[in-house]
């Protein structure tokens, strides 16, 4: 009744979150699919994995379905989800299977996928997540007490650690894309044809459920965070979101606070970023809410997410309840897994985000956030040792600042990766070097930077080419000093008469005398000495 | 009429008389046409006719023979080939109007490594659609005709590759056999018809139907060609993931050590169903009596869950098939309806154009089965049954070397005899328990019936991957009857 407030709403504002949360709590579920991108081939044949590229031109008789064809499993991509299943602490099965889920749809080339049923790869696990900031404000329940069974307070950030269940991750095939042409924007709505491109059919696909133990879009955010760092410290995936490596659907219902029943739930899709993600969801619970609030009901549904209008709409198709006439995949024979393969697996994982979280806190004495902010990502940690590894394990901090400072920012504002930046490990080791054993300011390192981000060249060949050395010889200092002091007597006698502040202004002539390139420290200290 | 008549030669005998100079391959392809240009107006038994696929795979075996080289083991053997089986170059219908037009895009497995052997590929053989029946009627094309009596039924689905061998068209040929398929027509025209061990021939290539029973498997006129035929098609395959890596024997060796002491065993309660005609009984009966006097130790054993076969199959059968058939789909290639409202209509009405009655029946059959709410109660019920039938098969094999049934409980019956589907189901009775378990099993003919004048086939069933046994047991068995039965059609051509 009350939809038409929202659906015509823009930007839900965060306080009206806030007191819908006071009174409902909100029960998330999360569907996550994954494209194994480690691999060479498709899940079922030999055709290579990629993004893109000219429409039908990796598909072959087994991809396209065509008639007689058989599906060969890529044991990589099951060795793959069975080492993502061991690094969310998943029982892996010893015995397993795939089964048809049967559905016309025409980028489905056999119109069955190839998935998983009642014996997934793994189940049973979880992954622990930390929430700090302004998200705790979304935990209306807490009260800022913490003092509660699930969440666990976690004092040095003011924030909470909660552990949210994964239910199960099974492995599929992907499907081909549809193309609606004639619609506006490619939606299928007034298409006039549509083209099926079927190089995406067939990537191996990883689909994790969670238990719906999110409370809060927050939680959801951080949720699909930590995994999506999980399966980049494994490699699994490039986990791209934009290009659709990494789905992420949330199941979302409210209940009022108190209730133990499940409200009805509604599926939104299409949120290609996770700031979307949490606008979603938050959007949902409201919308939800608000329906109750009215005496109105929520509709079971799939409902998509508009990034731009920043609203979920229902997608108007008939819902049908599908019978996906689930049964064994007859064309191959189940797998028996080998318990010692398994725990091979389980010795070979690498360090996992939070672990090295734990290790730079304690190894390089980087605060909380920062050493959780490098190890999230997995080619900015590889980064960070790497310029660690050449600058000294002492410098480590000063590294971590310009990497979460002045890096982040060009990155930021370049829109491009850590990998495709020109300033590499080895540049900013050595910038750092040349702070730290005083060749330039800190604020000459950041031109230093700046230039760098753009020429690719050196730092200390930029230094040299600038002729930006730093001058630290206290002799020469003191010329510059007494020429200053000489030239502002009444500033002098003021500041000998007790008009201190004026320190920034004699330090300031001879750093401008100087061009930038006195030492600060040594400027500040000849400036006071010879003025007292 | 060409100089050669194949009818009267093997495909042994073939490939001998091309390797020592007699004929060449592409004077064997000749007399394959020569003969389809006389009979197959009556016999119906190609789709299509590839000539020249067939010259040229000719030309190569008479080339390599001319530079002196060494001829594979079916160098010049004329083949035919089911339609259900891809090879480039060709339509793969399937027998039905969905295919029409279908051409193949690459090549079954099972076709290419009976064309590197040196086969001759001479057509593509007629089948009931998609596989679904036991007489050709279901063949969108019209049906085959059986040689020996034109106005009966060939057995189906692989009718036409029964046909063509049946009526000396070709020496060899494919089937598949997914419930009796390549048997149950092998015994109506009189053909030695083998369906080996799931998983001993890849299926990457033919036409699924039942992905956990079909076979592809050969036809001929004697045991020791279709042990050549096997031979050359055996194998694992990395495009199928249930072929096995069993190696394979040299099934055309060693067929004439004899059965002395082979433990042959009657299945006696299928032999007592009630539907079997008595003189097929008395076949049983009599063949095994022929295996004692061979020196084999003659028993009899009961497989009493196959009583649920039939219904077993006709659950997991009809459920694969309804699954595997979805890909036709009007959206890729195959039958498209003119003028779609929407996807869905296109869907519907390119699946109700495009597929015959029996197919649409199955599709139904099938998709009922794994509903939710149906799914225990048949598929699981009928999965269960299977694994009492597989525990059968392999207490009696603990017994027995071979165990012997007849193929079909009656000879080749009259076009449009059986009417009810269930009464046409009937005649895969002894072959699709066997499909159920994934042994392997042979159609020798036994005798001819004495009121119709049609053969009789003998099904001899063998242990998984017991091909050597059972071909062992079919050439025994051939020899001491002396039985090579020559339909009446071919008899009337002279030579």
């Amino acid at each position: 009744m009350l939809a038409h407030i929202h659906e015509g709403s823009p930007a839900l504002a965060k306080d009206r979150l806030t007191e819908v949360l006071i009174r409902y709590e909100a029960v998330i579920g999360l569907e996550i699919h994954t494209e194994i991108t480690a691999v060479n081939t498709k899940m079922f044949c030999g055709c290579p994995v990629a993004f893109g590229g000219e429409p039908n031109t990796r598909v072959c008789p087994v991809c396209l379905g065509m008639p007689g064809a058989l599906p060969v499993p890529n044991e990589a991509a099951i060795e793959w989800t069975v080492i993502a299943g061991l690094a969310t602490e998943c029982d892996i099965a010893l015995w397993s299977q795939f089964h048809r889920k049967q559905y016309f749809y025409p980028d489905m080339p056999k119109d069955y996928q190839i998935s998983q049923y009642d014996l997934p790869f793994c189940s049973g696990g979880f992954v622990d997540i930390e929430v700090d900031g302004d998200g705790v404000a979304e935990r209306a329940d807490l009260g800022g007490a913490l003092a509660f069974v699930g969440p666990e307070a976690v004092p040095e950030d003011g924030g909470y650690r909660a552990r949210i269940g994964i239910t199960r991750i099974h492995l599929e095939e992907d499907t081909g894309k549809m193309v609606h042409v004639g619609g506006s924007e490619g939606r299928i709505a007034g298409a006039t044809h549509s083209l099926v491109d079927f190089n995406r059919a067939g990537t191996p696909l990883m689909e994790l459920v969670s238990e719906p133990d999110i409370r809060t879009p927050e939680e959801a955010r951080r949720f699909a965070q930590k995994l999506r760092s999980i399966w980049l410290a494994l490699g699994v995936s490039d986990c791209s979101m934009e290009e659709g490596s990494m789905r992420v659907d949330a199941n979302v219902s409210v209940r009022l606070r108190g209730a133990t029943g499940l409200g009805t739930k509604s599926e939104v899709k299409n949120m290609n970023s996770f700031k979307s993600l949490h606008d979603a969801i938050a959007y949902e619970i409201v919308r939800q809410a608000d329906l109750l609030d009215a005496g109105s009901r929520v509709v079971q549904e799939t409902r998509h997410w508009d990034a731009g209008a920043k609203r979920t709409s229902g997608l108007r198709s008939k819902e049908e309840a599908h019978d996906y006439r689930y049964f064994p995949e007859p064309d191959m024979v189940p797998f028996s897994f080998d318990p010692a393969w398994i725990a091979g697996l389980a010795e070979s994982l690498p360090e996992l985000p939070d672990a090295r979280r734990d290790r730079y806190m304690a190894e390089f004495g980087l605060p909380k956030h920062d050493a959780a902010a490098l190890s999230a990502e997995h080619a900015l940690a590889c980064y960070f040792e790497d310029a660690v590894a050449l600058a000294g394990t002492d410098r480590a901090r000063l590294v971590a600042n310009w990497m979460l400072g002045d890096l982040a920012a060009h990155l930021n504002a370049e829109g491009i990766e850590i990998g495709s930046s020109r300033v590499t490990a080895a540049m900013l080791a050595e910038l750092v070097g040349l702070i730290e054993d005083g060749t330039i300011s800190g604020k000459q390192a950041k031109e230093v930077f700046a230039d760098a981000a753009v020429s690719g060249d050196a730092p200390g060949a930029i230094v040299e080419a600038r002729g930006m050395k730093q001058v630290s010889d206290t002799s020469a200092i003191e010329a510059v000093v007494r020429n200053v002091i000489d030239a502002h007597p009444d500033e002098a006698a003021n500041y000998r008469a007790g008009k201190t502040g004026l320190i920034g202004f004699f330090v300031g002539q001879v750093m401008r005398e100087m061009r930038g390139q006195g030492n600060p420290a040594v400027v500040n200290e000849v400036v006071r000495r010879l003025l007292g | 009429m060409s100089a050669i008549d194949l009818s009267a030669l093997s495909a042994h005998q073939v490939r001998d008389s091309i390797a020592a100079g007699e004929f060449t391959a592409r004077e064997a392809a000749e007399a394959a046409y020569a003969r389809i240009e006389a009979l197959d107006g009556d016999v119906h038994a190609f789709l299509q006719l590839t000539p020249e696929l067939a010259f040229a795979a000719a030309d190569r075996v008479d080339t390599a023979r001319a530079a002196g080289d060494e001829l594979p083991s079916l160098a010049g053997v004329p083949a035919g080939i089911k339609d259900n089986m891809n090879l480039i170059g060709t339509r793969t219908t399937c027998g039905s109007r969905m295919l029409e037009n279908y051409e193949s895009v690459y090549d079954c497995t099972a076709v290419r490594r009976l064309l590197d052997a040196g086969a001759l590929p001479i057509g593509k053989c007629n089948m009931d659609e998609f596989a679904f029946g036991s007489s050709t009627e279901n063949s969108a094309y019209g049906p085959t005709h059986n040689p020996w009596d034109l106005a009966r039924v060939p057995g189906g689905s692989s009718g036409g590759s029964a046909a063509c061998v049946a009526a000396g068209m070709t020496s060899i040929s494919l089937g598949s056999d997914t419930g009796g398929s390549i048997r149950q027509p092998g015994a109506l025209t009189g053909t030695v018809a083998l369906k080996p061990t799931y998983g001993r021939v890849s299926r990457y290539g033919v036409v699924a139907f039942g992905s956990s029973l079909d076979q592809i498997g050969p036809f001929g006129t004697s045991v020791d060609d279709v042990a050549l035929a096997l031979e050359a098609i055996s194998g694992a395959d990395s495009m199928d993931a249930t072929s096995s890596s069993e190696p394979v024997g040299s099934y055309a060796d060693g067929l004439d050590q004899g059965v002395r002491g082979l433990r042959v065993g009657i299945v006696r309660d299928m032999l007592d169903l009630e539907g079997c005609g008595a003189e097929i009984r008395a076949s049983v009966d009599m063949a095994a009596e022929t295996f004692a006097a061979l020196g084999a130790e003659v028993g009899e054993v009961e497989l009493p869950a196959t009583r649920h076969g039939l219904a077993a199959y006709y659950i997991i059968g009809p459920a694969e098939a309804s699954s595997n058939l979805a890909r036709f789909d009007g959206i890729r290639y195959g039958h498209r309806a003119a003028d779609p409202a929407d996807v869905l209509d296109l869907y519907m009405r390119s699946r109700a154009e495009g597929f015959g009655p029996e197919t649409i029946r199955r599709i139904m059959l099938g998709t009922y089965a794994l509903s939710a709410g149906y799914y225990d109660a048949y598929y699981g019920q009928a999965q269960k049954a299977r694994t009492l039938i597989i525990e059968d098969f392999r207490a009696a094999f603990e017994r027995f070397d071979v165990l012997l049934t007849p193929t079909t409980p009656e000879v080749a019956f009259r076009f449009g005899e059986k009417s009810d589907p269930y009464t046409m189901y009937l005649n895969d009775v002894y072959t699709i328990p066997v499909n159920l378990a994934g042994n392997c099993a042979i159609s020798v003919p036994s005798g001819l019936c004495s009121a119709s004048g049609m053969p009789i086939g003998l099904q001899i069933i063998g242990d998984h991957f017991a091909e050597a046994t059972l071909l062992r047991a079919a050439a025994a068995f051939e020899e001491a009857t002396g039985f090579d039965p020559v339909p009446p059609l071919v008899n009337s051509l002279g030579s």
